[in-house]
């Protein structure tokens, strides 16, 4: 029999959506209370109640929808503080984990020692919890359940300590509910029954919930394996001073980490490229591609992060450390700096089961081959932002129209979509500045034009000032009001439009937002 | 520098050597201007008022014509970050084929590099004088995968060897009155000069934009001849006039002449 140790975080899916105990608090799912704080707990809220009777008992109750992906992720950071502890950490499921404790517990000096232990680093760690020990999963779960924070079964005692328990604790209502009928009320009754009897009676899940009442365990725990460490690395001695010698080297190192992902059947959506220097800099970027890269693409993006950062460092001679002086020649471009290239590692990430690859038949543009390896060296030089795809957006101005996205990223989903009334006809303006310049728009005697609540315009505009530079105005036309966002006063806007034709033939679209008039777009 | 020379040399050999590539293509209404489309390899300057939206216009063309199989071609868009993408959309671009790269500081001639190796057109407003070594490696880059660079800002004019100039004469918008109507559609009259269109140049009336946002001819369409009845007007009966005058002769006389 193996002995577990079971740390259980106490309502967890309430915990993962940010209610902490003491506040009264609930997650549904599908109009039932899927879990509830202590305080909610107290005042009577229970699993499985309607959320009208949990609301009518407790009228302040935080409701939330039931998130298992924030249980998930957020259940991350207790794995992660138990594994400080012992490597090998079983999820059980968002809230319960567990981790053999046989070994450990002869590290730390005693089961009860490790159990303290377990639970004092998880509360350190920022959530509440209860660990327990015993023979097999269940009885252990129970266990970290049990007491104040969770007890330790001795070895062989499991049946004893779970006889008490009522047969709900094997979450079986339906077996729970017939062996209640027949007068069969606790886990130590159960127990007491013939297992093969019981077997006969109820098939094989009914004997596995008796050998889970007789504190036997249905299976072994299983820890997951840890994550193979698929990053490659190769270091230089002496320090390679040519950029050539480092991309050869990656490329090796390319082919190596294409074997090994091959091998785990997986494939990686970005590369994360490391060089170090003699002196100690270290040269980080990461690379996204759409497909596999090969291992030519590698070396050809290792080659690209050297040349930007080198030609991204001051230039010669106006270098304030004066860490080197190249002669000015064409083989200094390619002279050590830094010290030199001294270890370079490829490393995976975002890996993904690698499925093979289905381009796109029709419909989609797929970014060629070419335009994709272009996108990436400008973003070697420049930055990932640096290169966009505008993506037509909803909206009512030209330039809230377009979304740009950087080449390689997804268009985000939750565009605006709708009917804009009020949106600008075509033909839209060929010039949109980001940011509008000021203008002055006046009438015949000189006085700004101004436009009233209920959009009426003072006089008719005679003259538009852009820069300093008046042009008299020989055709206007407008107000067009948008007035947007008007029930969130933080991103509440009131504005009006007018299209202005000057007298040296250019058109313009002009705002007038609290009294002030911007040129938003050109007609070119 | 001999070896500069030599390496200059071979590439323009390497350029006669291989097979004329593809003209770049232009929108239909732009072929009376620039037949054929543009010269792959050769720069064209965009100049004065509207050249923005000839700039919107080349784009168009690329993006909706272009391509290996003329299913529609890449384009990059290095420095202009007020690109009207909605008016290129609506003069036919596919904006998920337009790479911007708004700011490219002084890196512009690596971008447009890049660039010229991927895609079919690079429109380019330097932010500074364009110095000669750069102008000599991207033309070269340019001839060899046969993009074109168009050149638009105030530095356009700096740039040398540029076969084909584009600005706009007579620009006329339509549409708007005083306090009513809207912008519908500017008449302009394209003119293409230099060495790819020799003598006095090109000339071509067009509607840049219509009112549906697209470019159109603007040829002055004249109306069919056609038979007008006479006027029945009975004895006695008032006779109406046309509103507009003469109408009925004029259209007779036009179909004449």
């Amino acid at each position: 029999m193996t002995r577990v140790l079971a740390v259980w975080c106490p309502d967890w899916p309430v915990t993962a959506v940010g209610v902490d105990a003491g506040t009264a608090g609930a997650v549904v799912a599908q109009g039932r209370i899927a879990a509830c704080s202590a305080a909610a707990r107290a005042e009577g809220v229970r699993r499985g109640q309607r959320l009208r009777d949990a609301q009518r008992r407790c009228p302040d109750l935080v409701v939330r929808e039931r998130d298992t992906d924030a249980e998930g992720r957020l259940f991350e950071a207790v794995v992660e503080a138990v594994a400080g502890l012992t490597p090998r950490v079983e999820v059980v499921r968002p809230g319960l984990c567990a981790i053999a404790a046989h070994g450990p517990a002869r590290f730390y000096g005693g089961e009860e020692a490790l159990r303290v232990l377990v639970q004092d680093t998880v509360v350190e760690a920022g959530y509440d919890c209860g660990s327990g020990i015993a023979d097999g999963l269940f009885a252990a779960e129970l266990a970290a359940r049990a007491g104040q924070g969770g007890v330790v079964v001795p070895e062989g005692g499991a049946a004893a300590f779970l006889a008490p328990y009522p047969l709900s604790v094997l979450d079986r209502p339906e077996l729970a509910d017939l062996l209640a009928r027949l007068g069969i009320r606790t886990l130590g009754a159960f127990a007491e029954l013939p297992s093969g009897h019981v077997a006969g009676r109820f098939g094989t899940d009914g004997a596995l919930a008796h050998r889970l009442a007789r504190g036997e365990e249905p299976r072994p725990i299983a820890p997951v394996r840890a994550a193979a460490d698929l990053s490659v690395r190769a270091a230089f001695d002496p320090p390679a001073g040519h950029a050539e010698q480092v991309v050869f080297a990656a490329k090796r190192l390319a082919d190596e980490l294409h074997a090994g992902l091959a091998a785990a059947g997986l494939a990686c959506v970005r590369l994360e490229v490391e060089a170090g220097f003699a002196d100690g800099h270290v040269v980080r970027r990461l690379w996204r591609h759409d497909g596999r890269l090969s291992a030519l693409a590698v070396a050809e993006r290792v080659r690209w992060q050297l040349s930007a950062w080198r030609d991204g460092r001051p230039a010669a001679g106006t270098d304030p450390e004066g860490i080197e002086a190249p002669a000015g020649e064409e083989a200094a471009q390619e002279a050590a700096v830094w010290g030199g290239v001294t270890w370079l590692a490829l490393a995976p990430d975002q890996l993904v089961p690698d499925g093979g690859r289905q381009e796109a038949l029709w419909g989609r543009t797929a970014v060629t081959d070419r335009v994709a390896r272009a996108a990436d060296r400008i973003q070697g030089l420049l930055g990932h932002g640096a290169i966009t795809r505008p993506v037509l957006a909803g909206g009512r101005g030209p330039g809230e129209q377009v979304v740009r996205v950087p080449v390689g990223d997804l268009p985000p989903g939750n565009l605006p979509d709708g009917p804009w009334p009020g949106r600008l006809a075509a033909p839209a303006p060929a010039v949109v500045p980001v940011a509008a310049p000021e203008a002055e728009l006046v009438d015949a005697d000189g006085a700004p034009v101004v436009v009233s609540a209920r959009c009426a315009v003072s006089a008719p505009p005679a003259a538009l000032v852009v820069g300093g530079r008046p042009a008299a105005v020989t055709g206007w036309t407008g107000p067009w009001p948008a007035d947007e966002r008007w029930w969130d006063p933080a991103q509440a806007r009131r504005r009006a439009r007018f299209q202005v034709v000057t007298d040296d033939g250019a058109a313009h679209l002009l705002t007038v937002e609290h009294g002030h008039w911007h040129v938003e777009a050109t007609y070119d | 520098m001999p070896e500069a020379a030599l390496r200059d040399l071979a590439r323009s050999l390497e350029h006669a050597s291989a097979p004329p590539a593809r003209a770049v293509p232009v929108l239909p209404a732009l072929r009376p201007v620039i037949p054929g489309g543009l010269r792959p390899g050769s720069a064209a300057r965009l100049g004065g008022p509207g050249a923005a939206s000839l700039a919107l216009a080349l784009v168009a063309g690329v993006s909706r014509h272009g391509g290996e199989d003329g299913a529609g071609g890449w384009c990059g868009i290095v420095g202009v970050p007020s690109f009207g993408v909605v008016a290129a959309a609506g003069m036919g671009a596919e904006p998920e084929r337009l790479l911007l790269v708004d700011d490219p500081g002084d890196r512009w001639p690596d971008v447009v590099a890049a660039l010229a190796e991927a895609v079919e057109l690079v429109l380019l407003c330097p932010p500074e004088r364009p110095g000669a070594a750069a102008v000599r490696r991207l033309s070269a880059l340019a001839r060899k995968h046969g993009s074109v660079l168009a050149l638009t800002g105030p530095f356009a004019r700096d740039w040398p060897g540029v076969r084909l100039d584009l600005r706009i004469d007579g620009a006329a918008w339509e549409g708007v009155g005083d306090g009513h109507g809207r912008l519908r559609g500017r008449r302009v009259r394209v003119v293409a000069e230099g060495r790819d269109a020799p003598g006095r140049g090109r000339r071509a009336d067009l509607w840049l934009p219509a009112a549906d946002g697209t470019v159109r001819p603007a040829v002055p369409v004249r109306p069919p001849l056609e038979i007008v009845p006479p006027p029945a007007v009975k004895d006695g009966a008032p006779v109406h006039t046309r509103r507009d005058g003469e109408a009925a002769v004029v259209r007779i006389r036009e179909g004449i002449a």
